[in-house]
C-alpha cells in the first residue's frame, strides 16, 4: 500500500509501485485533467507538482511519491475558484485544443510560484518541456508575463511530509 | 429516419416541447436515443435541432461540428446567437451525437474538416437564430397582449415598454406556434456579437482540466485494451502466443482484433504491459520491402514517366522555349503523422442489440456506422456520444480505434476503452503522404510567368481515405462493394483521371497563361490520408519557392513579381500588397532577412513574412507576419489564434518534420526523433485580418501552406542557399 498526499489529502493505493503516477492518478483516483501525451516524459501533458515542483508523471513511478504532496489541475483552481494562471489562461483565450493545457498550466504554476517576474528567455526555458500542438505558445507566453508577480511564492516549509 | 432540408430557406416548420409537451414535426424524436443526438430538457421549446430554450431561460445550443481547437464551439455559437440576440456566452453549448440533421451542408455528410465550418452553417445557424426569436416574439406579443412590432429584444430577453422578460418565459407558448420561416436577418451594421472578440466559450472547462476528451471517458465496468499493432501497415497476424501476456496481473483476456492482438485489462498501466508481452508472427505485405533510398529512387524515376494531366491551359511547351529564362527544379516533402496531442481512443459498450459509443471524431456519424457495421447492429441503436478532440488535424477522420473498442467490447461483453501509444500514432497511423515536385516554369521579357509546367511524384490521398470512411458512412454496404469502390478509385487515380487532393494549389493562384499540372502515381502501400492544409501543406512550398526563383531570375522584387502575376486573382493580390507594404516597415537586425509566400486555400487567401536567421548552423525564426482574407471575421480572436497555429504546424514540418521508411516500418516513435516546434523556437506572430464584406471562408488550415515556402524564401535571401526538401537543412 503506497500512501501520498493528493490535492491536501493523503490518500493510499494498492497499484504495483512501478505503475506510473499518471496512470495511478487517471484510473484509481479518478482524475482525468492530467493527460497522457507520450509516456516518455517527452511533451509534459502530464505535469503535476511533486512537493512543488513540477514533475512528469507519465515516467514518476508511483513508489517514488511515497510520502509526497501531489497537486493536479483539479488542485490547482476550479472554473468557480480559478488560479490565477488558470484566469489569464481564459482571459488570453490561450486554449485551443485544450487538451496539452492542464500540463501548460502545471509548469506554468510552478514557475511562477519560484520566480514572481520571470524574463521572456526565462519563460522560453521552463516551458519548454511542454509541446502544444496547436501552437498556442505565443499566448502562452502572453498568459504568463500578464500574470507575473500575482502568484502566491512557493514555500517549502509549507510541504507536509506524510508518513506511511 | 427522416431527413430534413437545412438550407436557408427550408427550415423546420413547427415548434414543440418536450417532457410532456407536444413535439411537433421534430425529426429526432424518433430516430436517436435520448441523450446522444440530443438531449430534452422538461418543459423546453425545441424549435429545432439546434436550439433549446428552458421555462427558467437556459439557452441551448447542440453545436453540429466538432472541437478539435479551431473555435467552432464559439464560432457556430455566435451566428446561432447573433440572430437570437443572445450573448454567446449565455448559451450551454451541447456537442451534438450523430444524426442526419447535423450534417455538414458542405459534405452532405456528418464531418467536420476542410475548414468548411464557419462557411457551411453561415447562413443555416444565423436563420435559427432569426427564426427563433421571431417565435418568441409572436408569442410574447399573445402573451402580453401587446402589439408585435411594440416589441425588441436584448440579451435573451423581450423588451417591452419599460419591461424585460426573460425569453423562457414565453416558451409554452411558442411551443403552440408555428415556427416562422425566411425570418429577415440582420445587417452587417447590427451586428453585437459578429466581427467582436471575446474570450473562447470551452477557456473555463479546457484551463481547469474539466473538459472532456475520448481519453476522459470512464463507464462503470470499463476495461481497458492495448494493442500490439503491426510494424509495418497492412501486415496481418499469422500465429501468437499469448501464455505470458495472460499471467500477468489485472489481465482479462487476450484477443485478436483487426489490427492486431489485445490485451485486455482492468486498468490502462496493466493492460500496456500485456501487449507488450504478446509474440506476434506477422505477415510480410509488399511495404516491407521499401525503405527511404527505393522510395525516392522510385519517385525519380516516376519523374522521367509522363504522367496523367490534372490541368492544362494554353501551350506550355511553346512557352518554354520562347521564355526568356527559365527553371527546371525538383522539390520533395516527406510523409508526416498528424501528431495530434491525445493519442487515438474511443470506448465501445455493446451489449443486448445495442451500443453505445465514445470519442471525439471528425465524423460522429462514421463512428455510429462502424458500430453498427461491426456489432451488427441497426444504427439507430447505437449512440454515438461527442467528446472534445485533443486535436485533429485529419487524423481523426479515421477511425481504426472504434472498430478495435468495438472488437473488445463484442469479445469481453464489458465496456472497453482502447486507447493508442505514442509510438503507435506515430507509427501506426495514417499519413501526409510524401511528394517529389518538378516545376519546369520561364518568364517572358515583361516578367510574367509564360510557362508552368509541374509534375507531382507520389501516393493518391483520396483512396485510402475513402476506404477508411465507407463502412462508417455505409455500414450496410459489403465488404465486396467497399474493396470494389476502392480499387476503382485506386485504379481510377493510377491511369485515368487525378486525385485533386493530391494536387490541389499548384496552378490555382497565379495567371499562368500556359499550365500544365501532370500526376504520376507511386504508392508503395503506406495508409495516407488528409493532413491539415492536404495537397496544399506540400504544393505551396514548391509553388511559392519556385516564383521566388522566377521573381530572383526576373530581377524583380517578390512581392511586386507576385502582384504582376496575380492579374486575375484580386483577393491573393491584395494580401500579397498588403504583406508587401508590412514588409517595407519590417527592420530586421542586421543577420536577419525576410522571405514572402502566398497561398489561397479553403476559400481563403494568406500571404505571410517570415523574419529568419542563421544561428550555430540553425534556421531561427524570429518573427512571422500574416495577413489573412477569410471574408468576415465571425471572432477575430480565433482568427488570429488558427493563424499563429497554423504558422506554428507548419514550422513543425519546415524545420523538423521527417519520417522515413525503414523495410516498411516508420522509423520514428515518439516525440525525441519526430520533434513538434517548442515554446523555445516559436517565433512572434502578428496577424492582419482584411475588412471584408464577404461571407466567411475557412481559416483553420489556410495559415499553414506558406510558412514552409516564406522560411525557405528567407534563408535564401540570407544565404543565397535555396532549399527546395523538407524539412528545411543548410547545406
Amino acid at each position: 500500500m503506497i500512501e501520498f498526499e493528493l490535492n491536501g489529502e493523503r490518500v493510499r493505493t494498492d497499484d504495483a509501485p512501478d505503475t506510473p503516477l499518471l496512470w495511478v492518478i487517471r484510473d484509481s483516483f479518478k482524475l482525468k485533467g492530467s493527460k497522457y501525451g507520450c509516456g516518455a516524459g517527452l511533451c509534459g501533458a502530464c505535469t503535476m507538482h511533486v512537493d512543488g515542483q513540477a514533475a512528469r508523471t507519465c515516467v514518476l513511478p508511483v513508489g517514488a511519491v511515497v510520502g509526497k504532496s501531489i497537486t493536479t489541475i483539479e488542485g490547482l483552481g476550479t472554473p468557480d475558484d480559478l488560479h490565477p494562471v488558470q484566469k489569464s489562461w481564459v482571459e488570453n483565450s490561450v486554449p485551443q485544443c485544450g487538451y496539452c493545457q492542464s500540463g501548460q498550466i502545471m509548469s506554468a504554476a510552478a514557475l511562477l510560484a519560484t520566480n514572481a517576474n520571470p524574463s521572456e528567455s526565462e519563460v522560453d526555458a521552463a516551458m519548454a518541456g511542454n509541446i502544444c500542438r496547436c501552437g498556442c505558445y505565443p499566448r502562452i507566453k502572453e498568459a504568463i508575463l500578464a500574470v507575473a508577480g500575482e502568484v502566491q511564492q512557493f514555500d517549502p516549509a509549507s510541504t507536509q511530509e506524510v508518513t506511511s | 429516419m427522416s431527413t430534413l432540408n437545412y438550407s436557408r430557406r427550408g427550415f423546420l416548420r413547427a415548434a414543440g416541447v418536450t417532457g410532456g409537451g407536444l413535439v411537433v414535426g421534430f425529426s429526432l424524436s424518433g430516430c436517436s436515443a435520448p441523450g446522444a443526438a440530443f438531449d430534452p430538457k422538461a418543459g423546453a421549446l425545441v424549435p429545432n435541432s439546434f436550439v433549446q430554450i428552458t421555462p427558467d431561460n437556459q439557452i441551448l445550443f447542440y453545436c453540429p461540428r466538432d472541437e478539435m481547437g479551431q473555435g467552432v464551439t464559439t464560432g457556430l455559437t455566435t451566428l446561432v446567437a447573433e440572430d437570437l440576440d443572445v450573448d454567446p456566452a449565455a448559451f450551454t453549448v451541447e456537442l451534438a451525437g450523430a444524426h442526419p440533421d447535423y450534417v455538414n451542408p458542405d459534405f452532405g455528410a456528418q464531418g467536420t474538416g476542410g475548414s468548411t465550418s464557419i462557411k457551411a452553417h453561415y447562413w443555416q445557424l444565423r436563420q435559427v437564430g432569426a427564426d427563433t426569436r421571431a417565435l418568441i416574439l409572436d408569442a410574447a406579443a399573445q402573451d402580453l397582449g401587446v402589439a408585435r412590432n411594440s416589441l425588441s429584444t436584448d440579451n435573451g430577453h423581450v423588451i417591452s415598454g419599460g419591461e424585460r422578460h426573460p425569453y423562457g418565459k414565453f416558451v409554452a407558448t411558442a411551443a403552440s406556434l408555428e415556427v416562422p420561416v425566411e425570418t429577415p436577418l440582420k445587417a452587417a451594421s447590427e451586428f453585437n456579437y459578429i466581427g467582436t472578440d471575446f474570450t473562447r466559450l470551452d477557456g473555463v472547462s479546457k484551463s481547469t482540466g474539466t473538459a472532456i476528451y475520448g481519453i476522459d471517458v470512464d463507464v462503470p465496468g470499463m476495461l481497458h485494451g492495448v494493442i500490439q499493432r503491426s510494424p509495418v501497415a497492412g501486415a496481418m497476424v499469422e500465429s501468437f502466443d499469448a501464455s505470458a501476456a495472460r499471467n500477468m496481473p489485472g489481465v482479462i483476456d487476450v484477443v485478436q482484433v483487426a489490427t492486431g492482438v489485445a490485451a485486455v485489462a482492468e486498468k490502462y498501466w496493466q493492460a500496456k504491459q500485456a501487449a507488450a508481452q504478446i509474440k506476434i508472427q506477422w505477415s510480410t505485405p509488399p511495404l516491407a520491402s521499401v525503405s527511404h533510398a527505393q522510395m525516392l529512387e522510385d519517385y525519380k524515376a516516376g519523374l522521367a514517366e509522363e504522367g496523367e494531366s490534372a490541368a492544362s491551359q494554353g501551350d506550355v511547351a511553346t512557352a518554354l522555349a520562347s521564355a526568356t529564362k527559365t527553371i527546371d527544379t525538383q522539390y520533395f516533402a516527406p510523409y508526416l503523422a498528424h501528431a495530434p496531442m491525445e493519442p487515438m481512443n474511443a470506448v465501445v459498450h455493446v451489449r443486448d442489440g445495442e451500443a453505445d459509443v465514445w470519442t471525439g471524431s471528425q465524423g460522429p456519424g462514421a463512428v455510429q456506422g462502424l458500430v453498427a457495421r461491426f456489432a451488427d447492429l441497426e444504427m439507430e441503436n447505437v449512440r454515438s456520444h461527442q467528446t472534445y478532440l485533443g486535436g485533429a488535424f485529419g487524423r481523426r477522420a479515421t477511425l481504426h480505434h472504434v472498430i478495435e473498442a468495438t472488437q473488445l467490447s463484442m469479445a469481453t461483453n464489458k465496456p472497453v476503452q482502447v486507447l493508442w501509444s505514442r509510438e503507435d500514432d506515430t507509427k501506426s497511423g495514417v499519413f501526409r503522404p510524401a511528394s517529389l515536385m518538378n516545376i519546369k516554369a520561364g518568364i517572358d521579357d515583361n516578367g510574367k510567368v509564360s510557362a508552368w509546367q509541374v509534375k507531382r511524384v507520389g501516393g493518391n490521398i483520396t483512396p485510402e481515405t475513402l476506404k477508411n470512411a465507407l463502412p462508417g458512412f455505409f455500414p450496410g454496404l459489403p465488404n465486396g462493394v467497399i474493396d470494389w469502390v476502392v480499387g476503382m478509385s485506386n485504379s481510377a487515380f493510377d491511369g485515368w483521371v487525378v486525385d485533386y487532393s493530391s494536387i490541389e494549389g499548384f496552378s490555382e493562384d497565379y495567371d499562368l497563361p500556359n499550365h500544365d499540372i501532370l500526376h504520376v502515381t507511386k504508392d508503395h502501400g503506406l495508409p495516407l490520408t488528409f493532413w491539415r492544409s492536404v495537397g496544399h501543406s506540400y504544393t505551396a512550398f514548391a509553388k511559392e519557392t519556385a516564383m521566388d526563383e522566377l521573381a530572383a531570375l526576373a530581377e524583380q522584387d517578390p512581392v511586386q513579381f507576385r502582384i504582376d502575376n496575380l492579374e486575375n486573382n484580386p483577393r491573393l493580390r491584395n494580401v500579397v500588397k498588403v504583406a508587401g507594404e508590412h514588409m517595407q516597415k519590417m527592420q530586421p537586425a542586421p543577420g536577419r532577412a525576410l522571405g514572402l509566400a502566398a497561398h489561397g486555400s479553403f476559400n481563403s487567401y494568406v500571404a505571410e513574412v517570415a523574419e529568419v536567421s542563421i544561428e550555430k548552423g540553425q534556421i531561427k525564426v524570429h518573427s512571422v507576419l500574416c495577413v489573412v482574407d477569410c471574408g468576415v471575421a465571425i471572432n477575430p480572436d480565433i482568427v488570429k489564434a488558427q493563424m499563429e497555429g497554423s504558422v506554428m504546424y507548419g514550422l513543425t514540418a519546415a524545420l523538423h518534420g521527417h519520417m522515413e521508411l525503414d523495410n516498411g516500418e516508420i522509423k520514428q516513435s515518439n516525440f525525441h526523433d519526430y520533434p513538434i516546434l517548442r515554446m523555445n523556437e516559436a517565433p512572434r506572430v502578428d496577424v492582419v485580418i482584411i475588412e471584408s464584406q464577404e461571407d466567411p471562408t475557412g481559416v483553420g488550415e489556410p495559415g499553414l501552406p506558406p510558412i514552409a515556402p516564406a522560411v525557405a524564401n528567407a534563408v535564401y535571401h540570407a544565404t543565397g542557399q535555396r532549399l527546395r526538401d523538407l524539412p528545411l537543412k543548410l547545406a
